[in-house]
């Protein structure tokens, strides 16, 4: 969600504090995800006086089926650089998504989204996802 | 425009599909899935979203937070001790319930136990013996084991013999009646102890008629009055007293079975 390991780490602890002070004083809310979207809106806060990304078009490629092994060759913190880098809640979206830990009702629930919203987000991430994959790993023609 | 509306749903769930099938808990999302599982298109969105996935989890996580995320409990729960189980109201109510029907079965269990044919009779007659006056009977003053004659001559009765054990005994009355289920009863009483004796018939089978024995003395109680029972020729005969085994034990020469 911010491409920044000490920001997130400070969004994370404070989450956590605010959490275990509404627990002691019993007025932790009876939404399951109330953690998560918490958590998400801390993440947009701290990221609000950060440099934004200029709307511009991004290119978009149609998913190879050789995307994985374009995939394999990518830093991990670079993905996570890109995925912060998208303006939300397209980030939200791909980030909640890709931790493979929430099902896409729980995403649309944490992220306030409508299932076509999540749906364009996702579907348009993995293109530009796979347009910004041929740029930096273009993949060796098959012999 | 039903269909199209249906189609860019299936469409739209098709785009949030999970990759990993365990997650499918959805039941529309299942059947979208289940129809384009085989379609070039979703099979390579399922493999990107793998690999994107897979290379999501390599992201380092910070020490610190790496932390919270490991495999031990951060709360140790209270262990249940027995103290506190056995405090439990729910624990407590429903081992006070089986303590409760263990005691009734256990106490039906011992009472059938004690049980032969002829028993109930047996325990209906001891109430009798409670409830009876002298007046009632017809003063016959003799030795008991005459008195079978007597049965026979004036009422017919065969067999009601009275044992060896009481025969000597001096009565002061005796009587015959019938009970609710109309069987011949003979009561006497005796001098001795202020002892009632009772002959009746024994239990028979109910489908073949045949007389149901039991060997020996058998006891049994009812509200303060005890008897001894034994069975001979069809007829049982009882001893009965008021007080405790112990009380018949001496008169009875065989040993209690």
């Amino acid at each position: 969600m911010l491409g920044d390991s000490r920001k997130a780490q400070e969004v994370f602890h404070t989450t956590l504090r605010e959490a275990a002070l509404r627990a002691a004083e019993g007025e932790l809310p009876k939404e399951p995800f109330w953690l998560f979207h918490d958590a998400r809106w801390r993440c947009l806060e701290a990221t609000k006086t950060d440099l934004q990304p200029e709307s511009f078009e991004i290119d978009e490629h149609e998913i190879d089926p050789g995307a994985a092994s374009q995939i394999e060759q990518l830093d991990p913190a670079q993905l996570a650089i890109w995925i912060s880098a998208a303006p939300d809640p397209q980030r939200t979206a791909l980030a909640l998504f890709y931790l493979d830990e929430f099902d896409y009702t729980e995403i649309l629930e944490i992220a306030e989204l409508k299932l076509t919203t999540l749906s364009r987000c996702l579907a348009k991430g993995r293109r530009q996802l796979q347009a910004w994959l041929d740029a930096k790993h273009p993949e060796q023609p098959k012999l | 425009m039903k269909t199209l509306r249906l189609l860019r749903r299936r469409r739209a769930l098709l785009n949030c599909a999970p990759f990993n099938h365990d997650q499918l808990a959805d039941r529309s999302m299942r059947s979208a899935v289940s129809r384009a599982d085989s379609s070039d298109e979703f099979v390579n969105q399922q493999n990107f979203d793998r690999a994107v996935a897979a290379l999501v989890r390599l992201v380092p996580i910070p020490a610190e937070s790496a932390e919270w995320f490991s495999e031990q409990d951060l709360v140790v729960g209270s262990k249940w001790t027995w103290k506190k189980m056995v405090r439990n109201p729910a624990v407590l109510a429903i081992s006070i319930a089986v303590v409760v029907i263990a005691g009734v079965s256990v106490f039906q269990l011992l009472g059938r136990l004690n049980d032969f044919p002829g028993s109930a009779t047996a325990r209906k007659l001891l109430a009798v013996a409670a409830s009876t006056r002298p007046v009632m009977l017809d003063p016959v003053s003799a030795e008991a084991g005459t008195l079978s004659d007597l049965f026979f001559m004036k009422h017919g009765l065969e067999h009601y013999d009275v044992p060896d054990e009481f025969a000597d005994f001096r009565t002061i009355g005796c009587r015959v009646f019938d009970d609710e289920e109309s069987r011949r009863i003979a009561q006497i009483w005796l001098a001795e102890k202020r002892m009632q004796l009772f002959l009746f018939p024994a239990e028979r089978n109910m489908k073949t008629g045949a007389v149901l024995h039991f060997p020996g003395w058998r006891y049994v109680h009812q509200e303060g009055w005890v008897g001894a029972v034994t069975e001979h020729s069809g007829v049982c005969f009882m001893a009965a007293v008021r007080g405790r085994e112990k009380d018949l034990e001496q008169y009875i020469a065989t040993p209690k079975e």
